[in-house]
């Protein structure tokens, strides 16, 4: 028992110091009211200046949209999307259709992130300039075929190339061959990826062949780090993916991304349906031969038969009427 | 020699009048339980029958018991290699259908209907789904039913029978049948202990009575199909098999097991039987020819000096040995011969012994002249037209027991592997301790003729007289002889009961408030 709490405190300690890791802390502000919310809730998809990670950059966001628009999204981004509300749907649209999870901050609070978000958008020099994403290699898809590829570590500002042993290290995790230290489900329980390593991924969420692509290093490392989807997030209460295990992840993605084209899983179609029931027969016809000699029914079964067996009350009245 | 004590038992089959009282007592106590409604481990059979299963003794269909094969021993239908690859799915259980679908009647109906225009009847309904049924079959659904197309002339036993031999057996005047009480045999080499792949069965080693453990039991039912005699039963609602385990609660406490204890007959008798481990591997493969003697040579005189020696050394409590020197089983198995295991063939060697029955095997039919008898007859009398005699006479010694009604063989079939030798034998001790009993009480037979019968038989007049108390005088002590259980050495193995003297003096099984838990 005493064993059990401990790794539990162990992890708890590790997801913390790892969500510490991935916040960006820009140096030479004290804590503002709505910071340390904005760092918890916000900045793992979102920065103020330094570019887009999963979500925009929400440096001069108070000036692009009202007041009122801003702290109705805050609040519930999917419930306005689902209004219909024109801005948001547009942001859904652009940010591949990624929802943003609700904060669920109190009004308040997001009163208070957003006045953080705009006195640190004044600070900067130019709010504009930095909408840019800042360049991460978009990996090329004619480049020649290299196992190691490179990964941007955004977040730090640290390029890491990621080895070979990553990527396979990665295969494993996703595959379940290798299981992640904290027990966290498997990658492949609910997602698929196109590489010939991978057998049957699940069809219950997101195909993953493009996800590199589509949010890039930076956002596919800030969902394992801590993920925006009530399932998913769920899933890794208090089992997140420890810091290695994300790096070896986001290799393979990327490495499956970039090899997409490289690897095309051979379709069956109706063969392997088909084999599948020839086989089933073979298999019961086997059986049943191996088996030949087995007891088949009761050994009264004569005499049941012979038994006259009562007759139903519908029948009764049908004869007697 | 390696000496230890079996509690085992003989039922005197010339004394059972099939009233299924030790069924009853059985069922009450320990099988009227949801999922062991069809179970009775305790049942009388009639024979020439079926049985219950339906043809548990035709081990083509139900492949359990041991075969020989090359001088090695192996499960007939489990064990390691036949039991692993038919372990998802046993081919040779008995299916429900094979015992019977259990029953009961809506009695509330009778009491509870509406007022209406026809009488309210109890209709049948499975124990099993609650549905209403057609009763198909039961327990003991062959009761009394000799010469049956269904029942007696398909009994197992009756395969190495001749065509004639089976034919005069089922003829009109000739058609008799006896009972066959069975429980488990609590055998020494037991089939289903061997073919259980979880080892949740055991022997005890105190008395060997041999029991499912059931939080070890998987439900493999590897022991359903192992027992030749089909005495473990699957409880479909628990999950576990289940058997007979000789009341050994009420063993422990000296009291006879249910069924043994309401026996109306007073057909059975219980008592510890000294054994030797060390030949047991020799009998189950002895030959054919051999198989009873072997079987029999196990068992061991808890008088000889050297049993008792060796006895002691494997902690058989003196208690138990003396138990042993007054053990009824000992005197009928071994003193005088007249009991025989049940299918001896099946090599699990038995542990319950049979008297074989003598009752409906000794008579001739003959043509009398009836009618000076009649002539004292009065008016409301019932006279009788017919003129043949049911005659138990023993003019010509042995003669009846060669014309018997049932074939000797059949016998042997049963109790003694098919060896009619045996079976005639202990019939002729039977006989003998009658013939004399009539010399004494009847006296329409002659003081030499008596003796010579005893003589014939092996039996002195004094060994008759003892086979006559036990047979038919002898009390509950008698039947029963019951060693102590010395659980007090049982719970010194487990706890210092040092620790307790002196203690509490007065137990308590929950905390109080007070003394806290």
């Amino acid at each position: 028992m005493a064993g059990y709490t401990e790794t539990k405190r162990v992890s708890l300690l590790g997801l913390l110091v790892t969500l510490l890791c991935m916040i960006p802390i820009s140096p030479g502000y004290a804590a503002l009211p709505g910071e340390q919310n904005f760092q918890q809730h916000c900045g793992i998809c979102h920065t103020v200046g330094s570019g887009k990670l999963v979500g925009p950059d929400l440096a001069g966001v108070n000036e692009r949209r009202s007041q009122e628009w801003l702290e109705t999204f805050v609040k519930s981004p999917q419930a306005m999307i689902n209004s219909g509300d024109a801005e948001a749907v547009a942001i859904f649209a652009e940010f591949n259709q990624l929802p943003m999870p609700d904060p669920l901050l109190s009004a308040a609070q997001i009163k208070d992130v957003l006045s953080y978000i705009e006195d640190v958008s004044e600070t900067l020099p130019n709010p504009t300039a930095a909408i840019n994403p800042p360049a991460f290699s978009q990996p090329a898809i004619d480049q020649p075929i290299d196992t190691s590829v490179e990964i941007e570590d955004q977040v730090a500002d640290v390029s890491t190339q990621a080895t070979t042993e990553q990527i396979n290290h990665g295969r494993d995790l996703f595959q379940g061959t290798v299981r992640f230290a904290n027990e966290g489900p498997t990658c492949n329980s609910c997602h698929d990826v196109r590489n010939d390593a991978v057998i049957g991924g699940g069809i219950l969420s997101k195909e993953l062949t493009t996800v590199f692509s589509r949010m890039g290093g930076p956002g596919v490392r800030a969902i394992l780090g801590r993920p925006p989807f009530p399932v998913m997030q769920s899933a890794y209460l208090d089992r997140a993916l420890s810091e290695e295990e994300i790096v070896s992840l986001v290799a393979f993605l990327q490495y499956a991304d970039q090899e997409q084209l490289n690897h095309q899983p051979r379709d069956y179609g109706i063969g392997l349906f088909s084999s599948g029931l020839v086989g089933t027969a073979i298999l019961f016809g086997l059986c049943s031969f191996i088996w030949r000699g087995r007891k088949k029914g009761s050994v009264n079964q004569a005499i049941y038969d012979r038994q006259v067996k009562s007759i139903s009350d519908a029948e009764f009245r049908a004869r007697h009427s | 020699m390696d000496i230890r004590s079996q509690i085992s038992m003989v039922f005197h089959l010339d004394k059972c009048i099939g009233c299924h009282t030790c069924s009853i007592a059985c069922k009450n106590i320990w099988t009227d339980r949801k999922g062991a409604e069809y179970m009775w481990w305790n049942n009388v059979e009639t024979k020439p029958g079926t049985g219950y299963p339906g043809k548990w003794e035709d081990q083509l269909i139900y492949k359990g018991g041991w075969e020989k094969q090359d001088n090695v021993l192996s499960l007939k239908g489990a064990g390691k290699r036949k039991g692993l690859s038919n372990i998802f799915h046993n081919p040779n259980m008995p299916v429900i259908d094979d015992y019977y679908e259990p029953f009961t009647y809506k009695y509330l109906d009778l009491i509870e209907s509406p007022a209406g225009d026809d009488q309210p009847t109890a209709r049948p309904v499975s124990l099993i789904t609650g549905d209403p049924i057609d009763i198909k079959m039961g327990p003991n659904w062959d009761d009394d039913l000799s010469g049956s197309p269904d029942y007696a002339r398909k009994d197992p036993n009756l395969a190495n029978l001749s065509p004639a031999e089976q034919e005069a057996m089922f003829q009109l005047e000739r058609m008799a049948f006896f009972y066959l009480p069975r429980i488990c045999n609590h055998c020494l080499n037991p089939a289903c202990v061997a073919s259980c792949p979880s080892g949740a069965i055991y022997k005890r080693g105190e008395d060997g009575i041999v029991l499912i453990n059931q939080n070890e039991c998987r439900a493999w039912r590897m022991c359903v199909t192992g027992c030749p005699y089909k005495k473990s039963y699957y409880n479909w609602h628990s999950g576990k098999s289940e058997k007979c385990i000789l009341c050994y609660p009420r063993i422990e406490a000296g009291h006879a097991p249910a069924c043994m204890h309401s026996c109306v007959g007073r057909i059975r008798y219980l008592g510890v039987i000294l054994y030797d481990a060390d030949k047991i591997e020799a009998a189950a493969l002895a030959d054919e020819a051999n198989l009873i003697d072997q079987q029999l040579d196990i068992l061991q005189d808890p008088f000889d000096p050297e049993v008792i020696e060796s006895a002691k050394q494997n902690g058989v409590a003196d208690s138990t040995i003396r138990a042993a020197q007054f053990s009824p089983v000992y005197k009928f198995v071994k003193k005088w011969g007249m009991a025989l295991p049940l299918h001896a063939e099946w090599r699990t060697l038995p542990m319950l012994f049979y008297v074989p029955p003598l009752l409906p095997v000794m008579a001739s039919l003959s043509e009398v002249d009836n009618t000076e008898q009649a002539a004292k007859m009065g008016d409301i009398a019932k006279h009788w037209d017919d003129n043949w005699l049911y005659d138990t006479s023993t003019e010509e010694l042995w003669g009846s027991i060669e014309q018997a009604r049932f074939p000797l063989q059949y016998m042997a079939n049963l109790f003694s592997a098919g060896d009619t030798e045996k079976v005639k034998t202990v019939i002729k001790k039977l006989m003998a301790v009658r013939i004399y009993r009539r010399w004494k009480t009847v006296g329409d037979i002659s003081e030499e003729k008596s003796n010579e019968t005893l003589q014939q038989a092996g039996l002195t007049a004094s060994t008759a007289e003892d086979i006559y108390y036990l047979t038919s005088l002898a009390k509950f002590d008698d039947r029963f002889v019951i060693p102590a259980a010395h659980r007090e050495q049982a719970i010194e193995m487990l706890e210092d009961t040092g620790d307790k003297k002196g203690s509490a003096g007065f137990g308590f099984k929950e905390g109080t408030a007070r003394r806290g838990p």
